[in-house]
C-alpha cells in the first residue's frame, strides 16, 4: 500500500510540469471568460477576476449564434464519423483479413492521401464541390459537402488504425462459425463486429474530434452564418476585428471545447484499451 | 502473453483452404476484397486525389489572382519558386520545425507513456488531463497561446513577473528567435496526447513474462528499458514518427495565427508561405508549385525512412 | 481573356442542372436573389445589412437580398475561391486598394451604365475618385476614413504639449519626456495589416510618394529614407512602445485605451471604442504630424458588382437603396466612418461633431491609396522591409531599395 503511495507521488511529480503546461491555456481560458470586459486587459495581468462575471457567456452565445453553431458542428462531426466508419470498416476488414494483390499499393495510396493537407487543396476542393450539383446549387455552402470532405480525409487514418486492430482479433471464433455453416456475412455481423467495437469506438472518437476542431475547410465551404460550425464562429470572433472582446472569445472557446473534452473523458478508457488489442504493422 | 491474433497471423492457414468454402479462400482475382475497398477508393479519389490534380494543373499554368487559368506555362512557376530566397528560408525552417516538434514530442511522450503505465492513485485523472490538448482545436489553441504570450496582457509574462523572474514585459512574438521556439513548444504540446496514446498502446501489448525473467536475471530498470522495451516498441515509435512528420510538416494554424510567418518572413514554413502566396499575394501558381514540392518531400522522406527501417527478416 | 473551365464534364453537368428550372411551373414568378458579400467591420455590420436587406425587400418584393458576412482577414481568400470556383457573389465589399486587380482580371463590372446623373451627384466627388479606373466607375464608396493622431491629454500635458504635437519634432520631444515615466511615447505599429500605411503617414509628410508617374516604386527616394530613418530613431531610442514588431493595430489601440500610450495615429472608429471601453480617458485629436508638409491617409472601401452576376439590374437597385440618406447615416454612425454622400455629410450628427470635424477638415490634404495592381503584394514587401529595420537588421536605405525592387516586379 505504501509502495503504491510512494509510487503515486513520484509519478505525479514527474508528470507535473506537463500537466501544468496542459492546464495553463485552459485556466487562462476559463478565468478570462469570467472577467468583465473592463478587467480583461488589466495591466499588469492578473489570474483571477476582481469581479466574477458570467456576462460574457450569454453575450457571446447570441453574438456568435452558438446554439446553431453547436448544432452544425454536431451534425457535421457525426455525419463525417458515420461516413468514415461506413467506408473504412469494410476496407479495414479487407486489409486485415483478406488477401488481394493490390493490397500494398492500396496501403501506400492511403498513406499518400494523408500527406496532402486540406489547407493547400482548398482551391481544388472548392472547384470540385462547386461542380457537383446539389439542392438548388452545388455542394458549396452545404454541410453535406463538408461531411464528404471530412470523411474522405479521415479514411486513411481510420483504415490504418482499424486494420491494425482487426488483425489482432482472433479468427478462430469466426472461422468456427463458418465451418458450422453460418453465412460469412452473418458471422461478421454477429461475431466479428462486437469484438471490434472498442476499436471502432476509438476510430469514431478520433474522427469526431478532427471534424469538430477543423477550421480551414469549414471556412472555405460554409458561407451562411446559420450553417457555420463552432470552431468557425469562435475564430471569427478574433480574426480581423478592429476590437476583440477577449472574454467573449474565451467563453466561446470554453463552450466549444467542453463537449469534446467530456466525450474524451468518457471514452478515454477505450482509447488505451482498444490499443491493447493491436500490434502495429 | 502474445495475443492470439498475432499467432494466427504468422501461421498462414495452409490447412484451411480445403475447409473454407471456395469464395472465402484467398482469392486469386480478389473480387470481394476489392468490393470492400472500393468505396474508400472512390471517396478518397474524388475528394483528395482530384483536387490534387487541380493543384498540379494550377502549378503548371499562369494563374490570375482570382484563380483563373490563363494558359499553360510549363515549369515557370517551379522555376520562380526555386529562385525565391524566401522559399529556401521557409524550407530550411520547415525542416527544423518538423525535426524539433517530432523529436521533442517523441522524447517527451515516451516517459509520459511509461509513467501512465504504472499503477498509481489518480491515474485515470492524469490520463484525461494529458489528453486535453487533443480536445482543443489547433486554431483555438494557437489563439489561446498567442493571447497568453501577449507582452502586455498575457499570463506568461504575468506569471514570470509574479515569480520575480522578469521585471519588464518580454515581447515574445516580436522576433523570430523567441517566437519560433515558442511555436515549436506549442507544436510539441499539442502532439503529445496522440503520440503518448500510441506508446501506451504499445506498452500495454507487451508480454510481461520477459520482464519477470529479466528481473530474475538481475537486469536493472534501465537495462530492461533499453534491451527489452525499446526494441519491442520500435514499430510504435516508427509509426509515431511517420505520422507525426506528416502532420507537423503540413501544420498550418499554429504559425499562421501566432506570427503569420513574420516578422519579415522569419517564421514562415512551407505551408504558411504557400498559403500567403495563394491568398495574400495573389499568386496561386507558385503556391501550387510549392504544394506539389511539399508532397514530394514528405513522400521522399517516408519512403526512405520506411525503407531504412525495414528489418532484414 | 479566355477563361478555361476546369473539371471535366462540368459544363455538361451544369447544363443539365440548368435545364431543370425550366420544368418548374413557378419559374417565371421566382424572386431574383442578389448575393451580397459583406466585410465585417464590427458586431453591428451583419445586423445592419440584414436590416437593410429586409427593408429593401419590403419595398421590392420581387428581389431577395442574401447577405453573407465575411471576416476581413479571409475576405480576399473567400472572394478568390468563389471567383475561381465559378460561384462569385453579385455584389461585394472590397478594399478599394484591391480594385485594380479585380478590373485587370475582368471580374468587376463597370457601373456607369446603371448610374443616372442624379445618382452620381449623391456622392462627395473626392470619394468617387478611387473607385474609378480608366474613366469608368467600378467601385462605389461604402466606407471612408481618414487618419489622425489621437493623444492622451494627461501624458502629453506632462510632456509639455497640452494640445498635442504639430510636427515630428514635437513628437520626438514629447516622447523623450515621456520615456521612463512608465508610459510609452509614440505608438508605432510593426505587425500585420496596415503596418505599411503607418509608415506612409511619415513618408507623405515629407513629400514622398508611393509610386511615380510611370507607376514604379518611388518610396525609396529621399523622403522615404528620411521618414524611415525617423522611425528607426524612434524605435532605437525607446521613444515608442518596446517590441514594436509584436504590435498590430489592435494592440496599439488597446495600449492607448489603457492610458499607457501618449500618441497613436488611427481612424475615427477609435472614438467609438474609447467611448464604450474607456469613457474616462481624456484625449484629443490632431492632424498627422507635419514633416515638410501636411498630409494624411484617406482610405475607402468599395462595393463592386461582379461581372458574372446574372441579376445586375436588381443588384444595382439595392445599391441605390443603401446609398440613400437614412441607410448611410445609420451605417456611419454604427461603424464610425466618414460620410461619403453629400446627404449624410449634411446630417447634423456629422456636421456638428467636433471630433469628426478634425477628420473631415483633413480631407483636402488627403492621400488616397494609389491605384496599383497587387497592392497586398507590394504592402507585404514594404512591411517586410520595415520590420527588418525596426528589428535593427537592416539600414533604412538598403531596406527600402530591396522593397522597391520587389515591388517593381509586381507593379
Amino acid at each position: 500500500m505504501k509502495r503504491k503511495l510512494r509510487r503515486s507521488v513520484v509519478c505525479w511529480l514527474v508528470l507535473s510540469p506537463l500537466i501544468v503546461l496542459v492546464l495553463f491555456p485552459y485556466a487562462v481560458m476559463v478565468f478570462t471568460a469570467l472577467k468583465p470586459t473592463s478587467e480583461v486587459m488589466s495591466y499588469p495581468p492578473r489570474w483571477l477576476p476582481r469581479h466574477w462575471s458570467f456576462a460574457s457567456f450569454p453575450a457571446m452565445w447570441e453574438q456568435a449564434d452558438l446554439g446553431t453553431a453547436i448544432m452544425n458542428s454536431v451534425v457535421i462531426s457525426c455525419g463525417s464519423v458515420c461516413l468514415a466508419l461506413c467506408v473504412a470498416v469494410p476496407a479495414a476488414y479487407a486489409v486485415a483479413r483478406l488477401q488481394f494483390r493490390l493490397k500494398p499499393r492500396y496501403r501506400l495510396f492511403l498513406l499518400v492521401t494523408q500527406m496532402l493537407p486540406p489547407v493547400l487543396l482548398i482551391l481544388g476542393l472548392f472547384r470540385t464541390a462547386a461542380a457537383i450539383p446539389f439542392g438548388d446549387g452545388s455542394l458549396v455552402n452545404t454541410r453535406l459537402g463538408v461531411i464528404l470532405i471530412y470523411g474522405a480525409f479521415q479514411i486513411a487514418f481510420s483504415v490504418w488504425m482499424l486494420s491494425a486492430y482487426f488483425t489482432a482479433i482472433p479468427r478462430d471464433i469466426e472461422e468456427a462459425a463458418w465451418i458450422d455453416g453460418c453465412g460469412r456475412v452473418r458471422a461478421v455481423w454477429h461475431i466479428f463486429l462486437p469484438l471490434a467495437v472498442p476499436a471502432i469506438a476509438v476510430c469514431a472518437l478520433v474522427a469526431f474530434v478532427a471534424g469538430w476542431n477543423e477550421y480551414v475547410v469549414a471556412l472555405t465551404m460554409l458561407r451562411d452564418r446559420d450553417k457555420q460550425t463552432v470552431t468557425l464562429q469562435v475564430v471569427n470572433l478574433v480574426a480581423g476585428r478592429y476590437s476583440v472582446e477577449w472574454n467573449q472569445v474565451m467563453a466561446a472557446t470554453s463552450v466549444a471545447t467542453l463537449p469534446v473534452a467530456v466525450v474524451f473523458a468518457a471514452l478515454q478508457r477505450f482509447l488505451v484499451k482498444g490499443l491493447t488489442l493491436g500490434a502495429v504493422k | 502473453m502474445v495475443s492470439a491474433g498475432q499467432a494466427s497471423e504468422q501461421g498462414q492457414p495452409a490447412a484451411l483452404p480445403r475447409i473454407l468454402p471456395p469464395f472465402l479462400r484467398p482469392a486469386r482475382h480478389g473480387l470481394p476484397p476489392l468490393l470492400l475497398v472500393l468505396p474508400s477508393l472512390l471517396l478518397a479519389t474524388a475528394i483528395v486525389v482530384y483536387p490534387f490534380f487541380v493543384i498540379v494543373r494550377l502549378s503548371l499554368s499562369n494563374v490570375s489572382p482570382f484563380g483563373q487559368l490563363r494558359g499553360f506555362v510549363g515549369w515557370a512557376n517551379y522555376a520562380a519558386v526555386l529562385a525565391d530566397p524566401i522559399f529556401y528560408g521557409a524550407l530550411w525552417r520547415t525542416l527544423i520545425w518538423t525535426a524539433a516538434v517530432v523529436g521533442g514530442t517523441v522524447l517527451i511522450s515516451m516517459p509520459v507513456a511509461l509513467v501512465l503505465q504504472q499503477e498509481f492513485y489518480g491515474r485515470a485523472i492524469a490520463r484525461i488531463v494529458i489528453m486535453l490538448p487533443w480536445a482543443l482545436s489547433l486554431a483555438m489553441a494557437a489563439i489561446l497561446w498567442e493571447w497568453s504570450f501577449n507582452a502586455d496582457y498575457g499570463m506568461i509574462n504575468g506569471v514570470l513577473r509574479n515569480l520575480g523572474l522578469s521585471s519588464g514585459a518580454i515581447h515574445w512574438m516580436a522576433r523570430a528567435d523567441t517566437a519560433f521556439p515558442v511555436e515549436i513548444g506549442v507544436g510539441i504540446l499539442v502532439s503529445i496526447p496522440f503520440t503518448a496514446t500510441i506508446f501506451q498502446g504499445g506498452l500495454s501489448s507487451m508480454p510481461t513474462e520477459i520482464y519477470e525473467a529479466a528481473r530474475v536475471d538481475g537486469a536493472s530498470g534501465v537495462q530492461q528499458f533499453r534491451y527489452l522495451t525499446l526494441p519491442l516498441l520500435k514499430p510504435f515509435i516508427q509509426i509515431a514518427i511517420v505520422l507525426n512528420v506528416i502532420y507537423v510538416f503540413n501544420s498550418f494554424p499554429i504559425i499562421w495565427v501566432m506570427t503569420h510567418g513574420g516578422p519579415d518572413n522569419s517564421t514562415h514554413i512551407l505551408v504558411t508561405y504557400a498559403y500567403e502566396l495563394a491568398f495574400g499575394l495573389g499568386r496561386p501558381g507558385p503556391a501550387a508549385a510549392i504544394s506539389v514540392l511539399m508532397l514530394a518531400i514528405v513522400l521522399a522522406f517516408t519512403m526512405v525512412y520506411l525503407h531504412l527501417q525495414r528489418e532484414p527478416t | 481573356m479566355a477563361r478555361q473551365t476546369t473539371g471535366f464534364g462540368r459544363r455538361a453537368v451544369l447544363g443539365g442542372a440548368a435545364a431543370l428550372p425550366m420544368l418548374r411551373p413557378t419559374w417565371a414568378s421566382a424572386a431574383e436573389t442578389v448575393r451580397f458579400v459583406v466585410a465585417e467591420y464590427s458586431n453591428a455590420t451583419g445586423p445592419y445589412f440584414e436590416q437593410m436587406a429586409q427593408e429593401f425587400h419590403q419595398a421590392n418584393p420581387g428581389i431577395d437580398v442574401k447577405i453573407e458576412v465575411v471576416n476581413w482577414n479571409v475576405l480576399l481568400q473567400t472572394l478568390q475561391t468563389d471567383i475561381s470556383g465559378g460561384t462569385a457573389p453579385d455584389l461585394s465589399i472590397i478594399g478599394t486598394r484591391w480594385l485594380l486587380d479585380f478590373v485587370k482580371d475582368g471580374v468587376a463590372e463597370p457601373m456607369d451604365t446603371y448610374m443616372t446623373p442624379d445618382f452620381k451627384q449623391r456622392f462627395v466627388p473626392i470619394f468617387l475618385q478611387p473607385g474609378s479606373i480608366g474613366g469608368k466607375i467600378y467601385g462605389l464608396p461604402i466606407a471612408a476614413s481618414a487618419r489622425a493622431m489621437f493623444y492622451n491629454k494627461a501624458i502629453m500635458t506632462r510632456a509639455g504639449f497640452p494640445n498635442g504635437p504639430t510636427t515630428w519634432d514635437d513628437v520626438v520631444a514629447a516622447a523623450r519626456k515621456i520615456k521612463g515615466t512608465g508610459s510609452y511615447g509614440f505608438g508605432l505599429q510593426g505587425k500585420e495589416i496596415e503596418t505599411d500605411v503607418y509608415w506612409y503617414y511619415a513618408l507623405w509628410s515629407y513629400g514622398g510618394e508611393l509610386v511615380n508617374s510611370q507607376g514604379k516604386a518611388a518610396f525609396d527616394g529621399p523622403a522615404g529614407v528620411q521618414a524611415l530613418t525617423l522611425y528607426k530613431m524612434l524605435v532605437e531610442q525607446g521613444l515608442t512602445e518596446s517590441g514594436v514588431t509584436s504590435y498590430n493595430r489592435e494592440d496599439l489601440q488597446n495600449l492607448f485605451k489603457q492610458g499607457r500610450l501618449g500618441m497613436v495615429i488611427t481612424a475615427p472608429f477609435l472614438i467609438g471604442q474609447i467611448a464604450k471601453e474607456s469613457p474616462n480617458l481624456q484625449y484629443g485629436i490632431v492632424p498627422v504630424p507635419r514633416g515638410t508638409t501636411q498630409s494624411t491617409y484617406a482610405v475607402t472601401d468599395s462595393i463592386v458588382m461582379l461581372k458574372s452576376s446574372r441579376v445586375k439590374q436588381a443588384a444595382f437597385k439595392f445599391l441605390e437603396f443603401i446609398f440613400s440618406k437614412q441607410p448611410r447615416v445609420l451605417f456611419n454612425k454604427n461603424e464610425g466612418f466618414l460620410p461619403t454622400t453629400r446627404a449624410d455629410a449634411e446630417d447634423p450628427y456629422f456636421a456638428d461633431d467636433p471630433r469628426l470635424k478634425v477628420f473631415i477638415d483633413l480631407m483636402p490634404h488627403a492621400h488616397f491609396a494609389p491605384v496599383i495592381a497587387g497592392w497586398e503584394d507590394v504592402a507585404q514587401d514594404v512591411i517586410n522591409s520595415l520590420q527588418s529595420v525596426y528589428l535593427g537588421n537592416t539600414q533604412p536605405e538598403a531596406a527600402l531599395k530591396r522593397a522597391a525592387g520587389q515591388a517593381d516586379q509586381v507593379l
